[in-house]
C-alpha cells in the first residue's frame, strides 16, 4: 500500500493517469444518473479533443523553454500565436499563397519571434520572465496594429474550418469515435517530434543538462547559450503552428486570438507545471504534458455539461486553479519526503 | 560602541537613496513629456495631467506591494484576479446597501488582505515557487470574482468613491487624491524598506533566504507579510479602479493588470531575481507607462500601440540595468 502511494506521489505520470480515470468515471456515473445536460460518452470526449490541440502544443513549447533552466519561461506564446496568425492571414488569406508555403512562412515567423526571445535571454542575459513579458507586449501590440484591428476572414481562410472537423479513422474507424482532424495534422506530429528531440537526440540530452546545472554543463564543454537559444526558437516554431490551427478553428485570423481573455500563455504554463515540469528546469517529460492536457480537457468538457449557461466556464477556472495549487503543494511535499518527483 | 562607528556601518550597508535607474527614468519621463508638450499643446494642461496621475495611481499602488514581493525573490501574478474580486465585492456593497466611503474602502482593503493571506500562506508554508501558486490562485480569484458578478455587469454604482475619482471631488488644490495617497504610501514604503530592520529583512530574503534564516530573519513570516501587504494595497487600488470608471463595472476589470504592474516594477529597476529594488522606481515606472499610453492616444495613434512602447521600455530599462551590473562586476 505504501509503495503504491509512493509511486503515485513520485511518478507524476501515474498520478495523472489515475486522476484521468477518476474524472472520466465520475462524469460517466453522473451521466448515467442523468445529472448532465448532454451525454458524456466516448463521442463527446473525442470531439472535445479539438481543444487539446493548441493547449498541448503550447504546453510542449513551455516544456522546452522551462527545461532549459535559469528561470526559463515564455509569457509571449499567446502573443506569438496572434501575430503569426496575422502573418498566416496575410499570406494565405490575402496574398493567395498556396497552403504549404503559407504554413511554412507562419511557422518560420513564429520561430523568428522565438529567436528574439532566445537572443535576449540566452545571449544578452535577460531573465526569461522579463524578456518574454516585453515581447508579449510588443507582439500583442503589433498583431493588433498591423491590420488596423481587423480580423482577416477571406474565403480561403473560412474554408480552413475543415481542420477542426472530425474524421473517421481508416481500417477500424467504424468501431471507435470520430477524431478531430487537427489531432493528426498538427498535434501528433508535434508530440512525436518533441519526444524524438528530447529523448533521442544529442540536443535533447544537452537541454536536460543545461537545465539541471548550466555551470556544470559549461565546464563539460556544452554550448550552453546555443542550446538555450534554440529552446526558445523551437517554442516560437510550435507557437507559429498553433497560429495556423487557431486560424482554422476560428475560420478567421483574429488579431487578439492568443491574448484575449486570459490569453494562451497562462493555461500553457499551467499544463506544463501540472505535467510535472519543474519550474527550476531540467525535469519534465512529454508524456506528462500530454496526460495533463487530457486531464484538463476532459475535466473541462465534463464541467461544461454539469452546469447550465456560463457557470460552466467559471467552474473551469476553479478546477484549473485548484488542480494547479494541489499539484504544486504535492510537489513540495514529495520533495521533502521522497527527495523529489522523477518526472 | 560609539555613535560614529554606527553611522559608518549605516553608510556602508545602505545603497544610495536614489539609484541610477531612477535618475534615468526621471530623464526619460521628462523627454517624453517634453516631446508630447511640443507635439500636442493640450498635453501640458491640468485637464490632461490630472487624469494621467489618476490612472497611474492603481498600478503604482499595487506596484509598491509587488516591489516588496519581488525584492523577496517572489512574484504575484494573481493581482489581476484579486483586483476583480475586491472591486466587484465593493461595487456590489455600494449598490446594495449604500455604505459610506470609509466602510467601502475598509471592506475592499480587508478582502484584498484576505486574498493576499491565501497567497502568502501557500507560498511561505507550502514551500512552492511563488509563480506557480499565484498562477493557480489567479484562476481561483477569477472564479470567485465571476461568481460574485453573477451574470453580466454591476450597474448603477453610486458616486460614494468620487473622493478617489477623476472628477472635481477627487482633487485637493488640483492634485488628485488617488495620486496623493499613492505618493504617501510609496514614501512610507521607501522609508520602511530602507531605514528599518524589518524592511532590510525583505532584501536579505531575496539575496539569500537560507543565509537570512541563519542570520535570524523569520523568513516565512516576512514572506507572508509581503503578500498580505500586496493584498491590502490591491484592495485600496480596487477602490481607485471603481472610482475611475463609470457607474458600471464589467467583468473585464483587473484583466491583464498583473502584467502591467510587473512591467512598472521592472522598468523601475527592481531586479526580478530578488534582493534589489526600490518603490520609488516603481512609481516612476508606472508614471512612464501611463504617460506613453496617454501620449499615444493624444497623438491620435492606435491606443494598442502603447503596448509596443511598454515592451521596448522593459527591454531598455532592464538592459541598462544588466549593463550596469556587468560594469560593477568588472570593476
Amino acid at each position: 500500500m505504501s509503495r503504491a502511494v509512493r509511486i503515485l506521489l513520485t511518478q507524476r505520470i501515474a498520478l495523472l493517469a489515475l486522476l484521468i480515470v477518476v474524472v472520466v468515471v465520475t462524469f460517466f456515473i453522473n451521466d448515467a444518473g442523468g445529472y448532465l445536460t448532454a451525454p458524456y460518452d466516448f463521442d463527446y470526449m473525442s470531439a472535445s479533443l479539438i481543444s487539446a490541440v493548441p493547449l498541448a502544443m503550447l504546453g510542449l513549447a513551455e516544456l522546452l523553454v522551462i527545461l532549459s533552466g535559469r528561470g526559463g519561461i515564455d509569457l509571449s506564446v499567446g502573443a506569438v500565436v496572434s501575430l503569426a496568425g496575422m502573418v498566416f492571414g496575410f499570406t494565405y488569406g490575402e496574398w493567395g499563397w498556396p497552403l504549404w508555403p503559407a504554413i511554412l512562412a507562419t511557422a518560420g515567423f513564429g520561430a523568428l519571434c522565438g529567436a528574439v526571445n532566445g537572443f535576449l535571454v540566452s545571449y544578452i542575459g535577460f531573465p526569461a520572465l522579463i524578456a518574454t513579458l516585453a515581447t508579449f507586449y510588443a507582439y500583442k501590440s503589433l498583431a493588433i496594429v498591423i491590420n488596423d484591428q481587423q480580423p482577416i476572414s477571406t474565403k480561403p481562410i473560412q474554408e480552413l474550418f475543415s481542420l477542426s472537423k472530425s474524421v473517421e479513422l481508416p481500417l477500424f474507424g467504424r468501431y471507435v469515435p470520430d477524431v478531430p482532424l487537427g489531432i493528426f495534422t498538427f498535434l501528433l506530429p508535434t508530440v512525436v517530434a518533441v519526444w524524438l528531440l528530447l529523448a533521442r537526440t544529442t540536443y535533447g540530452r544537452r537541454l536536460y543538462a543545461i537545465g539541471t546545472n548550466d555551470v556544470a554543463a559549461r565546464w563539460a564543454g556544452l554550448p550552453v547559450k546555443d542550446t538555450r537559444f534554440k529552446a526558445y526558437v523551437y517554442a516560437g516554431l510550435i507557437s507559429g503552428l498553433v497560429a495556423v490551427v487557431t486560424v482554422g478553428q476560428f475560420a478567421s485570423a483574429r488579431p487578439d486570438a492568443g491574448v484575449s481573455g486570459n490569453g494562451m500563455a497562462l493555461p500553457a504554463i499551467t499544463i506544463a507545471v501540472l505535467g510535472g515540469v519543474a519550474i527550476t528546469g531540467g525535469i519534465g517529460r512529454v508524456a506528462g504534458v500530454v496526460l495533463a492536457t487530457l486531464l484538463i480537457v476532459w475535466l473541462n468538457a465534463g464541467i461544461l455539461l454539469a452546469f447550465v449557461g456560463n457557470e460552466g466556464s467559471q467552474y473551469q477556472l476553479l478546477a484549473l486553479g485548484a488542480v494547479l495549487v494541489f499539484a504544486a503543494l504535492l510537489n513540495g511535499l514529495t520533495n521533502r519526503r521522497y527527495g523529489g518527483t522523477t518526472s | 560602541m560609539t555613535a560614529v562607528a554606527e553611522a559608518k556601518i549605516t553608510k556602508r550597508v545602505l545603497p544610495p537613496p536614489v539609484t541610477g535607474q531612477e535618475f534615468v527614468l526621471v530623464g526619460v519621463i521628462a523627454v517624453v513629456w517634453a516631446a508630447l508638450a511640443v507635439s500636442t499643446p493640450a498635453f501640458m494642461t491640468a485637464g490632461s495631467i490630472q487624469p494621467l496621475l489618476v490612472a497611474t495611481a492603481p498600478i503604482a499602488l499595487v506596484g509598491v506591494g509587488m516591489t516588496i514581493v519581488i525584492i523577496t525573490g517572489g512574484i504575484d501574478v494573481s493581482v489581476g484576479g484579486a483586483i476583480m474580486v475586491c472591486s466587484v465585492l465593493t461595487a456590489k456593497a455600494l449598490v446594495g446597501s449604500e455604505v459610506g466611503l470609509g466602510v467601502a474602502a475598509l471592506l475592499s482593503v480587508l478582502a484584498g488582505g484576505l486574498l493576499g493571506l491565501v497567497n502568502g500562506v501557500l507560498i511561505a508554508y507550502g514551500r512552492v515557487h511563488a509563480i506557480i501558486i499565484t498562477f493557480g490562485t489567479a484562476n481561483l480569484f477569477m472564479f470567485l470574482g465571476l461568481r460574485i458578478f453573477g451574470s453580466g455587469t454591476v450597474n448603477g454604482i453610486p458616486g460614494t468613491l468620487a473622493f478617489f475619482g477623476r472628477g472635481p471631488d477627487g482633487r485637493t488644490l488640483g492634485v488628485p487624491h488617488a495620486f496623493l495617497i499613492t505618493l504617501i504610501i510609496t514614501a512610507a514604503a521607501w522609508w520602511y524598506l530602507r531605514h528599518t530592520a524589518g524592511g532590510r529583512h525583505f532584501f536579505a530574503i531575496g539575496g539569500d533566504a537560507q543565509a537570512a534564516r541563519l542570520a535570524g530573519v523569520r523568513v516565512q513570516r516576512r514572506t507572508l507579510l509581503a503578500y498580505v501587504v500586496t493584498g491590502l494595497l490591491v484592495g485600496l487600488a480596487s477602490c481607485f479602479v471603481i472610482a475611475q470608471g463609470t457607474s458600471t463595472l464589467d467583468q473585464s476589470v483587473g484583466s491583464g493588470k498583473e502584467l502591467a504592474v510587473i512591467a512598472a516594477v521592472v522598468i523601475g529597476g527592481t531586479s526580478i531575481m530578488g534582493g534589489r529594488g526600490s518603490v520609488l522606481g516603481t512609481l516612476l515606472g508606472a508614471l512612464l507607462v501611463q504617460s506613453v499610453a496617454s501620449g499615444v492616444t493624444q497623438l491620435g495613434w492606435r491606443s494598442q500601440l502603447s503596448d509596443l512602447f511598454v515592451g521596448v521600455f522593459i527591454i531598455v530599462a532592464v538592459g541598462a540595468d544588466l549593463l550596469r551590473a556587468r560594469a560593477r562586476r568588472n570593476r
